[in-house]
């Protein structure tokens, strides 16, 4: 044997991944759909675990094992703990496949490959948008702090999640809260001089520092999107729903004040602050706007949408803000509502055809009679996605614990039509391309603006994305692995064609249009 | 922490890295064509489901030696892809790796290229946040798009997907090969008999964590 064989760490991890195939599991229900691949919910025939199930389609040739999934896989081996999902293994479909000949030829592989992750019922986003939802504040400090808690645990262990969103907050029926969706994160080190890329983080979540093209960032990025997502949790709704990025920075600036060397030193520096900068200086207005809050909630926000990254409180921090520590305090997960089985295939089964039902019918009715004012939103017709802002009071979530409500909370990625239950974002479908908030759509625009197009390579994955919306339309929740988008080009021609600082928005891009499928 | 990350001026002159690589490559390649040169054959009839672990290496194998030398098909993909030098670093990681998961595998003069090409393209996909795909590595490796696509899943497999190298065990690579450069200038005029030997113990005692560096070890791969 080698000479170095004791203690050589991975032969310490049985059994092997890739070593079982996917028929150790029987697949129950598919509960994500994608373009490019599904999700299932199964059951492990030996042990009756249900687990999720995420098939990796490889059937992109060109850009071969997708490098999201590559990531992702990369830096879930790493982390364990209670609030990060868990990827307990990497199973194959049925091996390789003879030749011709009938001889075994171990260099084709046509399988599928699959990662297994633990089964988690809801997502955040969708568990929300349950129709009658009402978080209570016990419930919404207890997600909080679970969401502060593992993404400490990613920051100590420097990893930045970079996709921090509702859909990428999965919710199991014991009231655990875990992230989820590591196909942008990346490791960092403090020390780390090399350039990151600015193309992260859904749009709406994404930080001014981002959005002002800085290329070196750390966790704070993250806090930020954090901040959104505690705001939306208070607030019933999205609070920064910025169209593009120019509109995105307007609409902070607007909530936090315009930045400046006094508030936000060295601001002057980022590399798109000339192009941005606000013609007239704004207030921060976020007390104002959020007064409704309370006190210990509106300081901590404040805190956690702070401009500058440098003075923006850390996950550990906030961890120790008086808002986990006065009463009412953070409920234990275990005594939130079980919201109702969310799998369950006859309900899904017959939603959809409900939903089926209702598209056709919609769609007759338009042919028919286009009426004035279509129910479906804009969106799905012109690419102008204006967030359809659930109806409704929005505010209090004091009340009761919600009624139980029925189906799925996850993210499906058919559009929910007209009676998919109130829908408070904008739903996939941009057939014209016209427009993406997530980094996609840039044909036009702006090209020559300070988001240039590289000359050097097609930047994004192409515009005109079917089914790309919102940020957090219609889909993907996080066990989304996003397809691959990168450059391509002949070694020869276009002289390295491709090598584009945007990779990652083409990349994400792509993904997102995956996501209307639902859980990628 | 990763090492590195960010693409350098393919341009300029081949960073150093590329010559310590060729160094440590060839001579552990020459050294396992002679111990085992019959090693790794896909067998004549193996089962449908012969599993990775017992394949080994073998998808790696050539029919026949290309004729490009290490040295220069590191270069090009140096050239093509714009990789960083972390990327040839971590793709020897990757290497040492999978010889150790599947200690009957040599890298030899039939798979060593092959090792290469795919293990740089998954360090350039685990670590720069811009790279090629894989249909443009296989056009600068000289291998079809599918092949590649196929070798890139075959390594992963073998790694068990441990495609992360922290910054600690990165180091220790590179000082390795750092040292093994400088022997191998000290020591150049020496006879083959005493080259072993004293390879042997040099390799032992060059690294701290002995187990991560194995590709030094001249008989890593028998006993």
């Amino acid at each position: 044997m080698t000479v170095a064989a004791p203690g050589q760490l991975n032969l310490e991890e049985p059994p092997s991944w890739g070593s079982r195939s996917v028929d150790c599991f029987e697949k129950l229900e598919q509960i994500g759909e994608g373009t490019y691949g599904q999700v299932y919910m199964a059951r492990e025939i030996k042990t009756g675990e249900i687990v999720a199930l995420k098939k990796i389609r490889m059937d992109n040739e060109r850009e071969g094992f997708p490098i999201t999934a590559i990531r992702e896989i990369k830096i879930l081996k790493k982390l364990h703990h209670e609030n990060v999902i868990q990827l307990k293994e990497i199973v194959t479909s049925p091996g390789p496949e003879k030749d011709e000949q009938g001889k075994p030829d171990g260099n084709k592989y046509k399988g599928n490959i699959y990662m297994v992750f633990e089964y988690m019922d809801h997502d955040l986003t969708g568990l929300a948008d349950r129709p009658g939802m009402r978080f209570t504040v016990p419930q919404i400090k207890c997600y909080m702090r679970q969401l502060l808690t593992g993404l400490h645990y990613c920051h100590v262990n420097q990893v930045l999640h970079r996709d921090i969103k509702g859909s990428n907050l999965l919710i199991d029926n014991e009231g655990n809260l875990k992230l989820a969706d590591f196909g942008l994160a990346r490791s960092f080190s403090s020390d780390h001089n090399g350039n990151l890329t600015n193309r992260v983080i859904t749009l709406w979540y994404r930080p001014p520092e981002l959005l002002l093209g800085t290329t070196k960032y750390g966790p704070a990025v993250d806090m930020w999107s954090v901040g959104c997502i505690f705001a939306e949790l208070l607030h019933g709704k999205p609070i920064l729903p910025g169209k593009n990025e120019p509109e995105q920075l307007t609409k902070i600036f607007e909530l936090c004040g315009t930045p400046d060397e006094v508030n936000w030193p060295g601001v002057s520096k980022i590399p798109w602050y000339n192009n941005f900068k606000p013609s007239r200086p704004m207030k921060r207005r976020l007390r104002e706007v959020f007064k409704h809050f309370d006190r210990h909630a509106l300081d901590l926000l404040e805190r956690m949408l702070t401009l500058d990254p440098s003075q923006r409180i850390s996950a550990k921090d906030a961890l120790d803000a008086e808002y986990f520590w006065n009463d009412p305090l953070p409920c234990d997960p275990k005594s939130l509502p079980k919201y109702e089985s969310s799998h369950e295939f006859q309900t899904k089964k017959k939603r959809q055809q409900q939903r089926q039902q209702q598209e056709e019918a919609a769609k007759r009715q338009k042919i028919q009679h286009p009426p004035p004012h279509a129910r479906l939103p804009p969106i799905q017709q012109t690419g102008q996605p204006h967030p359809q802002i659930r109806p409704g009071p929005s505010q209090p979530m004091h009340n009761a614990p919600p009624p139980m409500a029925a189906g799925p909370s996850h993210h499906y990625g058919k559009p929910r039509g007209p009676s998919g239950g109130p829908s408070r974002y904008p739903q996939g479908g941009n057939p014209s391309g016209g427009y993406n908030p997530n980094r996609g759509g840039q044909g036009g625009g702006y090209g020559s603006g300070p988001y240039p197009q590289q000359g050097r390579g097609p930047p994004y994955g192409g515009s005109g994305m079917p089914g790309a919306g919102g940020p957090r339309g219609g889909g993907g929740s996080g066990y989304g692995v996003g397809a691959p988008n990168y450059p391509q080009g002949g070694p020869y021609g276009a002289s390295g064609a491709g090598r584009g600082p945007n990779m990652m928005g083409g990349n994400r891009n792509q993904q997102h249009q995956q996501q209307y499928g639902g859980w990628q | 922490m990763e090492p590195g990350g960010e693409t350098e001026e393919a341009e300029a002159a081949p960073p150093r890295v590329l010559a310590v690589l060729t160094q440590v490559l060839e001579r552990l390649v020459a050294r396992n064509d002679r111990i085992g040169p019959e090693a790794e054959r896909w067998p004549e009839n193996a089962e449908d489901g012969w599993q990775r672990r017992q394949r080994g290496l073998a998808a790696f194998r050539a029919a026949r030696p290309p004729s490009i030398s290490v040295g220069k098909y590191l270069e090009r993909i140096h050239r093509y892809t714009g990789c960083s030098p972390s990327c040839f670093v971590v793709g020897f990681v990757y290497i040492d790796r999978a010889v150790h998961r599947n200690p009957g595998s040599l890298v030899v003069s039939l798979n060593v290229h092959r090792l290469i090409l795919t293990s740089v393209l998954i360090a350039s996909k685990v670590l720069d946040d811009m790279h090629h795909n894989n249909a443009f590595f296989a056009r600068v490796g000289g291998v079809s798009n599918t092949e590649l696509n196929q070798l890139e899943l075959e390594l992963l497999f073998l790694l068990d997907f441990r495609v992360m190298v922290s910054s600690h065990v990165f180091e220790s690579y590179y000082l390795h090969l750092e040292k093994e450069m400088m022997w191998s200038m000290t020591n150049q005029k020496i006879t083959r008999a005493i080259f072993d030997d004293l390879q042997d113990g040099e390799a032992k005692g060059s690294v701290n964590d002995a187990n991560q560096c194995s590709l030094s070890s001249p008989y890593h791969s028998i006993d």
